[in-house]
C-alpha cells in the first residue's frame, strides 16, 4: 500500500442506489374489489436510479465539494456515506468517526429537554457520555441557549432547534465531516462562528465533505469537488474547473427547455402584498431573455427584461405611471425606477406589455424579489401594486466578487 | 449475530438512554409516575382475583399467587410485544435521518418493559412471602426463565417490528391475537379444569410452556415437570433466532419501506 492510499479517508467506489418507488393504492383500484391475492402480491414498483456509478477519493485535511443542481442525487449521496442508505451497488470506505451534519435535530426526541437531547443526541453519535459532561457547560454556550437548555426542545425555535444540534456534534473530534447546506440556517454570527469551527477540524486533518448548490461556496473553501447531474458524475476535478463545468451544464439546461424543467419558484414571501384600485390592474409579470422566452434563472451582466401586462380602464387621457423595484431576499431594497423618472409618462394604450429593460443585469448570485406598480401621475394613487410579489434568481457567474450589486469601478496601485 | 453484539456494545449508551427516555417520558406529568407501572397490574390483578374466587367461586389454595404469577409472566409477552411492534415505525424520523443500528429501537423497548415486569416480579415475591409459600431452591430457576421470556419476547418483537413496517394491520391482528391468548392460556385457571381432550389441544399453545415454567416453582414449589421448561427453552431459541434472521434480512431496505 502507498502513501497516497494511507492519506485517503473516504473512498467511494462505482456506487449506485436505486429506489423503488412504490405506487401507493391507485385509482385504478377503484371499484375493483382487490383479490386476496392481489391484495399480498406486491404491488407495481418503479425503478429509479438515484446514483448511479459514482467513485472518488477524498483525502484527509480535504474540503471536497459536492454540488448539483436540485434533484441531482447530492444529498443521498452523502446519505449513503452516512450509512443511512445502503449502496446498491459498488462500495464505500470511510475511515474514522464521521459527523454527519445532515438534518440537523432530526436525533432530538421533542419531549425531551434540551440537556437531556444533549445526551441522547450524544449518544446517537457516539461521543461519550464522559466527554459531553466535561464538555456540556462549552456546548450550552455555543449554542447560546443557556436559558432554554432546561425546556423541551419542541417549545424551541427552528433556529434554536439547529444551533443546539450543531453546537452537540462539533464537540467531538470527527474524521469525516459531512455537511448538507446547513449553513443556510440560523443566524449570520452563528453561521460564522460554526464555519470556522468546522475549518478547524479540517487544519486538524479532517475530511469534509461539503454538499452545496452554491458554486461560489465551492471556490471560496473546496480544493476539489464532484458535479453530479441525475445521479450520475458529471465532472470531477479541481474546484476553479468543477465550477466552470457547473455553470455550463446550468446553462445548457436554460438554454435548451427555458424554465420548464426547474422545480416550482418558492412561494412568494410572507410580504407578498397587492393593493389598489385596479383600474388599472397587472395581470401578469413575466421575466424574459433577450428571444422573449420565459424564464426565472439569470446570468450576471447578462440580459434581463420584465414584461409587465395590464388592462387599463382609465379615460383616453390618463397617463399612469409605470414602477419596479428589485430588492434581495431580505428585502433590501436595491433599485426602484419608475416611467416618471425616465421621462415616459404617456398615455397609454387599453391593454398592453410594459417592457423593462435591463440589457446588462449588473446583480450578483442570488435570489432577489421583483416588485411591480402602476400609479396615478401625481404617485398619490395606487392604481394596482404587487410588492415583492415576483422572484428570479441570478445564477453564479465563478466571480469572486461578493454582495447584491456590481458596481462599475477599477483599482489602482501607485507608488506612495 | 457478532455484528449485533458489536452494534449493541458500540451503541450501549444510546441503548440506555433509549430505555431512559422511554421511561422517564411515559409517566412525565403524572402525580404517581412509576408507580402506575406497578398499580395497574396490580388492580388488573385485584379484580380478576375478586371477579373469579368471590363471584365464580373458583375453589383453589393460595388463589391470588396462581394468578399472579400466571399473570406477570403473561404481560411479560403481551406487553412488551404489543409496544415493540411500533418500534421500528415510530423512530422512522430518526431512521431516515442519522445512522443508528436498527436493532437497538425493538430492544429498548423490550428492555423497559423488562425492567416493569421485574418490578413486578419482585412484588410477587413480597405477596409469596404475605401468604407464607414455600421458598425452595426451585426458586432460582426464576432468574432462567425471566431470560427466556425476555428472549423470546424479543424474538417475537423483532418479527413482529418487521412485518408492521409493511403491513400495518399487524398491530391489530397481535392485539386481538392475544386478547384470545389470554383467555385459551391457562393464566386464569389451572390446565387440570378442562376435559382431557382439550387439554391435548392447549399443549399446542406455545405460550402455556412460558406461563408454566414460571408458576412452578413460584405457586407449586417445584420444577416445572415433564418436558414443560424444555420446551419453552427450545421455542425460545427457535424463536429468537428467528426474529433476528429475519431483522437481519430486512434491515437494510427499511429505510426505503418506511414512509
Amino acid at each position: 500500500m502507498n502513501k497516497a492510499m494511507d492519506n485517503t479517508s473516504i473512498q467511494v467506489s462505482s456506487v449506485g442506489i436505486k429506489f423503488f418507488l412504490r405506487s401507493g393504492p391507485g385509482k385504478e383500484d377503484d371499484g375493483r374489489r382487490k383479490s386476496t391475492k392481489s391484495w399480498f402480491s406486491r404491488r407495481k414498483k418503479k425503478e429509479f436510479w438515484a446514483l448511479r456509478d459514482i467513485s472518488f477519493e477524498a483525502r484527509k485535511g480535504e474540503i471536497f465539494g459536492i454540488v448539483g443542481s436540485n434533484g441531482a442525487g447530492k444529498s443521498t449521496l452523502l446519505k449513503v456515506i452516512a450509512g443511512i442508505y445502503p449502496a446498491t451497488q459498488g462500495e464505500i470506505r470511510a475511515e474514522g468517526k464521521i459527523a454527519p451534519l445532515i438534518e440537523l435535530g432530526a436525533a432530538f426526541n421533542p419531549e425531551l429537554t434540551g440537556a437531556e437531547n444533549i445526551y441522547l443526541t450524544g449518544s446517537i453519535y457516539r461521543i461519550p457520555r464522559r466527554v459531553i459532561r466535561e464538555n456540556f457547560g462549552e456546548i450550552v454556550s455555543f449554542s447560546g441557549l443557556r436559558k432554554f437548555i432546561n425546556i423541551p426542545v419542541k417549545n424551541y425555535s427552528s433556529g434554536m432547534f439547529i444551533r443546539l444540534a450543531f453546537s452537540i456534534i462539533i464537540f467531538f473530534q470527527p474524521d469525516i465531516v459531512l455537511i448538507d447546506e446547513v449553513f443556510s440556517v440560523g443566524d449570520e454570527v452563528f453561521q460564522k462562528k460554526s464555519f470556522e469551527k468546522i475549518l478547524s477540524f479540517q487544519r486538524q486533518g479532517a475530511t469534509i465533505l461539503l454538499v452545496t448548490h452554491d458554486a461560489n461556496l465551492i471556490t471560496q473553501i473546496c480544493d476539489r469537488a464532484l458535479i453530479l447531474s441525475q445521479g450520475q458524475m458529471s465532472f470531477l476535478g479541481p474546484a476553479e474547473e468543477a465550477v466552470a463545468h457547473y455553470h455550463q451544464l446550468i446553462k445548457s439546461a436554460e438554454g435548451l427547455e427555458a424554465d420548464s424543467r426547474l422545480p416550482q419558484q418558492p412561494p412568494p414571501p410572507a410580504e407578498a402584498k397587492r393593493w389598489g384600485t385596479k383600474q388599472v390592474e397587472i395581470k401578469s409579470v413575466d421575466f424574459v431573455d433577450e428571444e422573449g422566452r420565459a424564464k426565472k434563472n439569470f446570468i450576471s451582466g447578462g440580459y434581463f427584461e420584465a414584461q409587465i401586462s395590464y388592462i387599463s380602464r382609465l379615460g383616453r387621457e390618463e397617463r399612469p405611471i409605470f414602477g419596479v423595484s428589485m430588492s434581495t431576499i431580505y428585502k433590501l431594497l436595491i433599485y426602484g425606477p419608475n416611467t416618471l423618472e425616465a421621462g415616459l409618462p404617456r398615455k397609454i394604450p387599453p391593454e398592453g406589455v410594459v417592457r423593462f429593460i435591463v440589457p446588462h443585469l449588473p446583480l450578483l448570485e442570488g435570489d432577489y424579489l421583483f416588485s411591480a406598480a402602476v400609479y396615478d401621475e401625481s404617485l398619490q394613487t395606487a392604481y394596482d401594486h404587487h410588492e415583492m410579489m415576483h422572484h428570479f434568481r441570478v445564477i453564479p457567474s465563478g466571480s469572486r466578487e461578493i454582495g447584491s450589486v456590481r458596481i462599475r469601478s477599477e483599482w489602482k496601485i501607485e507608488h506612495a | 449475530m457478532k455484528r449485533y453484539y458489536q452494534q449493541i456494545v458500540d451503541y450501549r449508551e444510546l441503548l440506555w438512554n433509549l430505555v431512559g427516555t422511554e421511561l422517564k417520558l411515559r409517566y412525565r406529568n403524572s402525580i404517581l409516575g412509576f408507580l402506575w407501572t406497578i398499580l395497574n397490574p396490580l388492580f388488573f390483578l385485584l379484580i380478576l382475583a375478586v371477579v373469579f374466587s368471590r363471584i365464580i367461586k373458583f375453589q383453589m389454595d393460595n388463589y391470588m399467587i396462581f394468578l399472579f404469577s400466571g399473570l406477570t409472566s403473561w404481560l411479560m409477552i403481551q406487553q412488551t410485544v404489543l409496544i415493540a411492534t411500533g418500534s421500528i415505525v415510530n423512530n422512522q424520523g430518526l431512521i431516515k435521518k442519522v445512522y443508528v443500528p436498527k436493532i437497538l429501537f425493538p430492544l429498548s423497548n423490550v428492555l423497559a418493559r423488562f425492567i416493569d415486569h421485574l418490578v413486578l416480579t419482585v412484588i410477587l415475591f413480597g405477596f409469596m412471602l404475605y401468604f407464607h409459600m414455600d421458598f425452595t431452591w426451585n426458586l432460582l430457576l426464576i432468574p432462567a426463565v425471566v431470560l427466556m421470556l425476555f428472549f423470546f419476547s424479543l424474538g417475537l418483537s423483532l418479527i413482529a417490528s418487521v412485518s408492521y413496517i409493511r403491513i400495518r394491520d399487524v398491530q391489530n391482528i397481535l392485539s386481538i391475537a392475544f386478547q384470545a391468548f389470554f383467555y385459551l392460556t391457562p393464566i386464569l385457571y389451572p390446565l387440570e379444569v378442562l376435559p382431557a381432550s382439550f387439554q391435548k389441544v392447549f399443549l399446542l399453545n406455545p405460550f402455556y410452556y412460558f406461563i408454566q415454567s414460571f408458576r412452578f416453582p413460584i405457586y407449586s414449589a417445584q420444577f416445572p415437570p415433564g418436558r414443560i421448561f424444555w420446551v419453552a427453552l427450545g421455542l425460545t431459541v427457535i424463536v429468537f433466532f428467528t426474529g433476528l434472521g429475519i431483522f437481519y434480512k430486512r434491515e437494510k431496505y427499511f429505510v426505503f419501506n418506511l414512509s
